[in-house]
């Protein structure tokens, strides 16, 4: 029914071609969020719903379906505009079906996917909000309880604190433009026992916004963030530590389109997966050039060729504390290497979605693996870390390099800062989010490393052979909470008897045999030269 | 199972676990639902990306195979690894070191230009190249510098010359060409760099920029509130410490430009002294066109102490010292500083009446000259024309009962040196002498014996009679008998000096005819008031009588007429020798100017005199008395004179009363200009060079000028001097260096204490 005239605008939605991988043709529902008007065709920037945003592209207008069009939601619209992220990823219909999933009533989708007329926006948010609240299973939305707490908490911070944690309380009372926003993000459930923790009182409270765990990030920290952004426009500042934000309130339309159409880097030629804060200059070059070793960005392949008759660099420009075969690790102060720590973030963020490069890169240190051949020592991938962590974070970013993805190298990484943990005597976990990829690798990391400690138990004096939880995290240097998810994950947890035991099937003993021949790539702790710094007793980090 | 199996426990990671196979336990499935009670750890993931369909299926694919499929991973967008010129790009081979790489901290820095030349600098590169020989690491480095040394404006040519130091053709060429590619540019700078933040916050939400500084994170006690308070009050303490360190460290370097201005300003002053300079020229010569420039157009300020530094302002801000005169007639009492607002008022207008007549430039360069020698006590500035503030109540915490400066009077310092005179000790007729004089009053037209004048509140002059053995006698005389040529000439010719009383300590009881020859040989003095016969209105205020003071009977003085007390000292002979002198230049003046009244001829003769005068009588000058207005008899010309007088006639009447003591120590009849307007063009030159002639007599003038700015510390100071150097026959330049030096101290002391005051120095 919709023909070409119809205007295709930023917010529709419409299935779109794209190959899968096994190069056949699908239709995945996309969303406009850029239409670019070059002379002779138009170009369309999609973001393929329940997709991750690396594979958002550019594409011609024959790839759209034009007879399913969908036109924007009046809502999504003023977010759009605003910068706030209506149209994100996380769109109604999918939040729908994750409602749904997650036994959240029926009855509050539809309302909520319909759009709310905005002068009447309030009111309706509000009764939606008791709406959700009663439908919802989870007594963690707004209720009397978080609001008789909000009335004691104020009282304790200076008002304009008190304004904001009455918001964080009662978010759905202080509804402004971005009333829609956190009308979705309040309704995605959060999962039993976790509310009721976050919850706890102040201190955690305030905890909870430091701490950007998971458990928290969606339901407090976001409409925390909210409340900031209306609060007579004075933008507020992200937290000071960490490296990653989960908190996309602040995204606007430009961070969530790649700007870089490509990276040249040594032999390499790299699609970036996201935005990342290059010279604006450069964005719309067609290939950005990258010196390999120092990671300097130059406009032309003219350019590059100077800058490497000035750059000596063969190497990372720090300490190599590890050397085994041709991997090396060197490590790099992030206050002492300004330069080569933020080109190498720039890198970086062109793959991780949630890095944050807000703040400078003092607090850092990065780890660079690279592999050496004759023409010097090339980075592989990297990860940093946080000089002095709170939360027990041993990683802060972690990045395999695409040309080297899937090869094993992530691994590595993940085991090398382990092992780096290992010599500090702490256990440690990645900073959150994970991404999709970074999931899928500490899983596959914490299992074999798990498997490999659980197979290698020997029985003794004929008894069955036994561990505790925390005795795998000592050995390992994996935190608590990560052991025991795995091992649920794993499905080795079961109640016997009157308590827990391991259990190990056939299969997993079979995959975890099969992946370990697979894997040769391995730190080796003998070749790693290492001390650590307190650097809590240094001034500055 | 029982219910209560199900009720697990939570999962402690303390406790060991049994590891089993799943062969080993056969019964495991039964238990299987028991699982759900240990509770599900989050993936770590953001919600909405958990869900993504690839992440799902490569999820589910890993637990039901266990392993990847290739078909199964996330997918990502391709990377290619072909670059055909790697190995010409990135040149040479690497051998790795058996050690392992340690860098040196600092071993980076190297001078290398950040900019990289392109192609387009590439063509320009190989053209210039024709003509001369420029390597691309020049070239770049041109580039560079000029590229970091222009901001938001671009280096100019001249900058660039300085920058670069070049040939010029190279140098223009590259300039030019850096210039409009720096305009076609898209970026901020032809070095690509990320976007910096801006301090205001108004980069806050900038996708662009990047690597934002952290603000330093108050390292403060967790359980202590107030901490953060403190700390912030620390915080503020300190810079206002720091704040006032900078402004002593201001006051310190401007107290010693002010000492090194003093040192100069001696220097000038024995400079001219040497080569004679005592009327001025040749410094004017020198300074004309530097005072062009540096004078501030402000009147000849009697430098004001600190306190008063506000009203200072308003005084002084304009060109026309309304108030300078000291002998200006007012309608107001002298501190009436409550009406001091109604006066400023007035002054536009009164301003407009004066300015033709005051020839500008000579007022300059008087200026300038008067400036030259004043020393302000806390360095405040006659701001040249900033505009009048009102003073500041609230620096003043006596409020409208402080007291205040008026522009234009001159304070002095209590004279103690007339206790310590010689004189003190003569007795009889010729103590009596000393300190009286034979007085006339013109109406009635008799002699009233022996009086002593004083001034009195506000200016008024009174005048005690004192009662001697020759009243009677000289009750007779008539006062004209002593200069019968005057009769003829001016019959109100004011001054006439008396002789010494050194040379006339003679018999203690005189007669009547040996005192009138005393009289008129001026040994003696004598005053009468002039009679005001061209003026009527001064007959309506006649009758007004005087404020009596003492025992003394009241006299009204019909017309102003200053007294000045003063002292002899030595000289005489060289003083009667000017007194001559000036009453001859006196006569010709008088005839040439018949209906001048005033003491001009004074003036005109202070060239001849000043020659003669040496340091002693200079001093003798400055610690004369200077008597302020009366103004009582003619209030219609009293603001005539209110308006008219200048500085110039204020400094030769100043002048020609401390002349005139200096000669003789004698009653002066004061200038009481009932015709300024004549009297100032005439005046003005001869007071100029008057003033400047005494300032360059000796470095008495120091306390002469010292005197001017009375009761400034400094001045306190150089009265006590000057009085106890009374005695001191000459005074040698050094021993005046030195008084001015001491001198300093006491300046700097007060400008000490008034530093915390000096609110308007704060700079930051």
């Amino acid at each position: 029914m919709a023909d070409h005239s119809v205007e295709i605008t930023e917010g529709c939605r419409l299935p779109v071609l794209r190959k899968n991988q096994e190069n056949e043709d699908e239709w995945p529902l996309a969303e406009i969020l850029s239409v670019r008007d070059t002379p002779g065709k138009k170009l369309y920037y999609v973001h393929y719903i329940d997709f991750n945003k690396r594979l958002d592209e550019w594409v011609t207008p024959d790839r759209l379906d034009m007879k399913k069009l969908q036109f924007p939601k009046k809502e999504a619209k003023t977010p759009m505009k605003n910068g706030l992220p209506g149209s994100r990823p996380s769109s109604p219909e999918r939040e729908v079906k994750k409602s749904l999933d997650l036994h959240v009533q029926s009855a509050s989708a539809p309302s909520r996917g319909k759009t709310l007329p905005t002068p009447k926006r309030k009111a309706e948010s509000v009764s939606l909000a008791t709406q959700v609240t009663a439908a919802t299973p989870v007594p963690s939305l707004p209720s009397s309880a978080e609001a008789s707490q909000a009335s004691v908490y104020p009282a304790m911070r200076d008002t304009s604190f008190s304004i904001k944690s009455r918001d964080e309380h009662e978010p759905l009372t202080s509804l402004t433009t971005n009333g829609t926003t956190s009308i979705q993000r309040h309704l995605i459930p959060p999962q039993p026992g976790r509310k009721r923790k976050s919850c706890g009182g102040t201190d955690e409270m305030v905890k909870m916004f430091q701490n950007n765990s998971p458990r928290c990030s969606t339901i407090y920290l976001l409409p925390g963030e909210d409340s900031q952004d209306s609060s007579d426009g004075i933008p507020s500042a992200p937290r000071m530590t960490g490296s990653l934000v989960s908190d996309r309130s602040h995204d606007d339309i430009v961070t969530r389109m790649k700007n870089i159409d490509c990276i040249e880097l040594g032999r390499h030629r790299l699609k970036p997966w996201y935005f990342s804060p290059y010279p604006q200059e450069l964005t719309s070059l067609p290939i950005l050039y990258l010196c390999e070793f120092c990671l300097k960005y130059l406009k032309s392949l003219k350019c590059l060729q100077r800058h490497l008759t000035k750059c000596n660099l063969r190497h990372p420009p720090g300490n190599e504390i590890y050397r085994k075969g041709t991997i090396s690790f060197f490590e790099i102060d992030g206050r002492k290497n300004k330069a080569y720590s933020q080109n190498l973030c720039l890198l970086a963020k062109c793959f991780l979605d949630h890095k944050t490069l807000y703040y400078d890169t003092d607090p850092f240190l990065f780890y660079v693996m690279t592999e050496y051949d004759s023409k010097g020592f090339h980075i592989v991938g990297y990860f940093s870390k946080e000089k002095e962590s709170t939360e027990d974070y041993n990683v802060a970013c972690i990045l395999t390099l695409p040309p080297y993805q899937r090869r094993g190298y992530g691994k590595l990484l993940i085991e090398f800062s382990y092992e780096l943990s290992k010599v500090e005597g702490k256990t440690g976990t990645p900073e959150k989010p994970l991404s999709d990829l970074g999931l899928l690798s500490y899983r596959s990391y914490w299992s074999q490393t798990i498997l490999e400690i659980l197979m290698d138990l020997k029985s003794e004096n004929g008894e069955r052979p036994q561990i505790t939880i925390n005795e795998i995290s000592e050995i390992t240097s994996v935190k608590k909470e990560d052991v025991i998810s795995t091992l649920q994950y794993l499905n080795l947890i079961n109640y016997y008897k009157g308590q827990y035991i391991l259990t190990l099937s056939e299969d997993i003993v079979d995959g975890h045999e099969r992946a370990m021949q697979k894997r040769h790539l391995r730190i080796d702790p003998k070749c790693l030269h290492f001390t650590p710094k307190d650097w809590s007793k240094r001034g500055k980090w | 199972m029982s219910k209560l199996s199900f009720r697990a426990r939570a999962l402690d990671a303390a406790k060991p676990l049994p590891i089993y196979r799943n062969k080993d336990l056969p019964d495991l499935t039964d238990c299987v639902s028991i699982n759900r009670a240990v509770p599900q750890m989050p993936t770590g993931m953001e919600k909405e990306e958990e869900s993504e369909h690839h992440l799902q299926r490569a999820i589910s694919a890993q637990q039901v195979f266990r392993e990847k499929k290739e078909s199964m991973v996330i997918p990502v967008p391709e990377a290619e690894s072909n670059i055909t010129y790697y190995d010409r790009l990135y040149k040479g081979e690497f051998r790795i070191p058996k050690q392992l790489i340690h860098i040196q901290p600092l071993g980076l820095d190297n001078e290398l230009p950040d900019y990289d030349m392109d192609s387009e600098d590439e063509t320009l590169l190989n053209r210039l190249n024709r003509k001369m020989e420029l390597k691309p690491v020049q070239f770049e480095t041109m580039m560079d510098r000029l590229e970091k040394a222009s901001t938001n404006q671009l280096v100019t040519l001249q900058e660039a010359k300085l920058l670069l130091n070049e040939d010029d053709y190279l140098l223009k060429s590259v300039y030019d060409y850096w210039v409009r590619k720096r305009k076609n540019c898209r970026g901020p700078s032809l070095i690509p760099q990320i976007k910096q933040e801006k301090r205001d916050g108004s980069t806050n939400n900038d996708a662009y920029v990047a690597f934002r500084r952290r603000t330093e994170k108050m390292q403060t006690r967790k359980n202590r509130k107030n901490d953060e308070v403190s700390y912030e009050k620390m915080l503020k303490l300190r810079r206002e410490f720091s704040r006032t360190m900078s402004i002593l460290e201001m006051i310190k370097k401007r107290e010693k430009s002010k000492r090194e201005l003093l040192h100069l300003t001696l220097e000038v002053f024995e400079k001219r002294y040497q080569i004679g300079d005592f009327s001025g020229e040749i410094l004017n010569e020198v300074t004309v066109p530097l005072a062009e420039k540096t004078i501030y157009p402000a009147p000849i300020s009697l430098p004001m102490s600190n306190r008063h530094k506000a009203e200072s302002k308003i005084k002084s801000h304009k060109p026309v010292p309304k108030h300078l005169h000291p002998f200006t007639v007012k309608p107001e009492p002298h501190f009436d500083f409550v009406h001091s607002h109604k006066k400023y008022n007035k002054r536009p207008k009164l301003d407009t009446f004066r300015q033709p007549v005051r020839p500008e430039r000579q007022q300059t360069i008087n200026k300038a000259d008067i400036k030259q020698y004043d020393f302000h006590s806390s360095g405040e500035e006659d701001y040249p024309l900033s505009p009048a503030s009102e003073p500041d109540e609230e620096n003043d915490p006596d409020g409208i009962f402080a007291f205040r400066r008026k522009a234009g009077c001159s304070y002095h310092a209590p004279l103690v040196d007339q206790s310590c005179t010689p004189h003190w000790q003569q007795t009889g007729q010729d103590r009596l002498w000393q300190r009286n004089c034979l007085t006339a009053l013109s109406v009635p037209r008799r002699c009233i014996a022996v009086a002593r004048g004083r001034v009195g509140r506000g200016g008024r002059v009174v005048l005690d009679r004192t009662s001697s053995d020759l009243d009677r006698a000289l009750r007779h005389l008539d006062p004209d008998m002593f200069y019968p040529s005057a009769d003829s000439i001016v019959p109100d010719l004011p001054v006439h000096t008396n002789t010494n009383s050194h040379n006339s300590k003679s018999s203690p009881q005189r007669s009547l005819t040996q005192l009138l020859s005393d009289i008129q040989a001026c040994r003696w003095k004598f005053f009468r008031p002039r009679p005001l016969q061209e003026n009527s209105r001064g007959e309506d205020k006649k009758g007004t009588p005087q404020v009596e003071k003492g025992g003394a009977a009241p006299l009204s003085s019909s017309v102003s007429g200053g007294f000045t007390e003063e002292q002899f000292h030595s000289h005489q002979q060289q003083l009667v020798q000017m007194h001559k002198q000036l009453q001859q230049q006196e006569l010709q003046q008088n005839s040439t100017a018949p209906e001048l009244h005033t003491h001009v001829p004074n003036a005109v003769s202070s060239d001849c005199m000043s020659k003669t005068l040496d340091s002693a009588s200079a001093h003798f000058a400055a610690s004369a008395v200077v008597n302020t207005p009366n103004n009582e008899n003619r209030p219609q010309i009293a603001s005539v004179n209110g308006v008219l007088p200048n500085s110039g006639s204020f400094r030769q009447a100043k002048l020609n009363r401390s002349g005139g003591g200096g000669e003789s120590g004698s009653l002066v009849r004061m200038t009481n200009s009932s015709n300024p307007q004549l009297a100032v063009p005439q005046s003005l030159p001869h007071g100029h060079g008057h003033l400047s002639t005494v300032s360059a007599v000796s470095p008495a003038h120091t306390h002469h000028s010292a005197r001017l700015c009375a009761p400034s510390p400094s001045a306190l100071k150089l009265a006590s001097v000057a009085s106890s150097l009374d005695r001191v026959p000459k005074v040698t330049p050094t021993s005046a260096i030195d008084i001015a030096r001491e001198n300093h101290e006491p300046e700097r002391l007060a400008l000490n204490g008034l530093s915390e005051t000096t609110v308007a120095m704060e700079v930051t």
